[in-house]
């Protein structure tokens, strides 16, 4: 995937010095020239395309914007509240995810989500401790996490 | 007023509001990890918002400043990594958690280590 | 219009700045301070981002990414040094 990438970026870089214009649009049409290319020469290349995970970052991105945007629409109602009656809580969920970027991935995630925040991991990678601002049912919160983003981000590494 | 100063006040008052909501949020709530929710997340949706109206802001004159974007990349990459390492160091001195915490699942992993280090 | 709204962002944001300045002097711990100088950081950047509307230049962008990541550097020196006694990990 990375070599793919790469190849598009060199085929466009060589299309800016073919026009003499280094401009971003120059660079974003030499990307799709690229892109092109690669689509034509797919029966040679012995990977698959990389699109389909592009695809599914730009939809993990989305996903991103919109949580964000809850989170922040949550955080009104907790800090305008006259009265402070939150019930914080630390909650352990243990994930399926393996490699140390998707961890990343989820905890990154999950620290931009309504009411969470990633605390802390256990010494085999497998728990995240997560820090909620208010604990309303945790046996949902952590199905919630396990069926949005889990899914989402082996999507885009699987 | 024209349209693009329509959308940039738009941003604008969308990131005073949430940058002030952080401010409110990091003076009132009782301890560094509830702190953490409002100074982590709302405070970068507020400079989000605010690097979007100052690029909105400068299309029309034909700039299109690649700089902002960066920006607002990295910051969306580093905010939630900042707030995991705040929050951990804060556990990890022993920064008490506010009275009302319903349940506390990482006591039992610091268990071993803190009867360690006492002896 | 248009500017009496940019002046009213800006002095939100100026207010929010001294609260955060408030919570940076009062604590109680070093954690609360290392989170209010992070968010004095990210609010800081976008101050400049409305001030650079205001005077109509984007001669500020460069301040705006070296900022960005000198708040965030910091805050990863800080957190590292109060919870081992090291910034840099020997292992």
């Amino acid at each position: 995937m990375a070599l793919q990438i790469l190849v598009n970026i060199l085929t466009a870089v060589m299309w800016m010095f073919l026009q003499n214009s280094f401009t971003p649009a120059t660079f974003v049409f030499g990307y799709l020239i690229g892109m092109l290319i690669l689509i034509i020469l797919r029966r040679f290349l012995i990977f698959e395309l990389y699109f389909r995970r592009l695809w599914a970052m730009v939809k993990l991105f989305f996903l991103f914007v919109v949580e964000l945007t809850k989170a922040n629409l949550d955080m009104v109602r907790v800090i305008l509240k006259p009265r402070l009656n939150h019930r914080p809580g630390i909650v352990a969920v243990r994930t399926q995810l393996e490699t140390n970027v998707e961890i990343t991935l989820l905890a990154a995630l999950i620290s931009l989500t309504p009411g969470t925040i990633s605390m802390d991991f256990s010494e085999d990678n497998k728990t995240i401790y997560i820090h909620s601002i208010d604990v309303l049912d945790k046996d949902e919160m952590i199905e919630d996490i396990r069926n949005s983003f889990e899914k989402a981000i082996m999507e885009v590494t699987k | 007023m024209t349209t693009i100063e329509i959308v940039t006040s738009f941003f604008l008052i969308v990131g005073a509001f949430f940058t002030f909501l952080s401010a409110i949020g990091v003076l009132r709530l009782k301890d560094v990890y509830s702190r953490m929710h409002a100074a982590g997340k709302s405070s970068t949706f507020g400079m989000i918002s605010l690097m979007i109206a100052a690029f909105i802001y400068f299309i029309p004159e034909g700039i299109i400043n690649v700089k902002i974007l960066l920006a607002i990349l990295f910051v969306f990459l580093t905010a939630p990594l900042g707030a995991l390492m705040i929050n951990r160091s804060a556990y990890r001195t022993g920064v008490p958690l506010e009275e009302n915490t319903q349940q506390d699942d990482l006591k039992e992993m610091y268990k071993d280590e803190k009867r360690e280090s006492s002896d | 219009m248009f500017t009496f709204i940019v002046y009213t962002v800006l002095f939100v944001i100026m207010i929010s700045l001294v609260i955060f300045l408030i919570r940076i002097l009062i604590g109680p711990s070093t954690n609360d301070r290392i989170m209010g100088l992070d968010a004095l950081g990210v609010t800081l950047v976008g101050f400049i981002g409305v001030i650079m509307i205001l005077q109509d230049t984007i001669a500020y962008s460069d301040v705006v990414l070296v900022l960005s990541i000198l708040s965030f550097v910091g805050t990863i020196a800080m957190t590292k040094f109060i919870e081992r006694g090291a910034v840099f990990d020997d292992d």
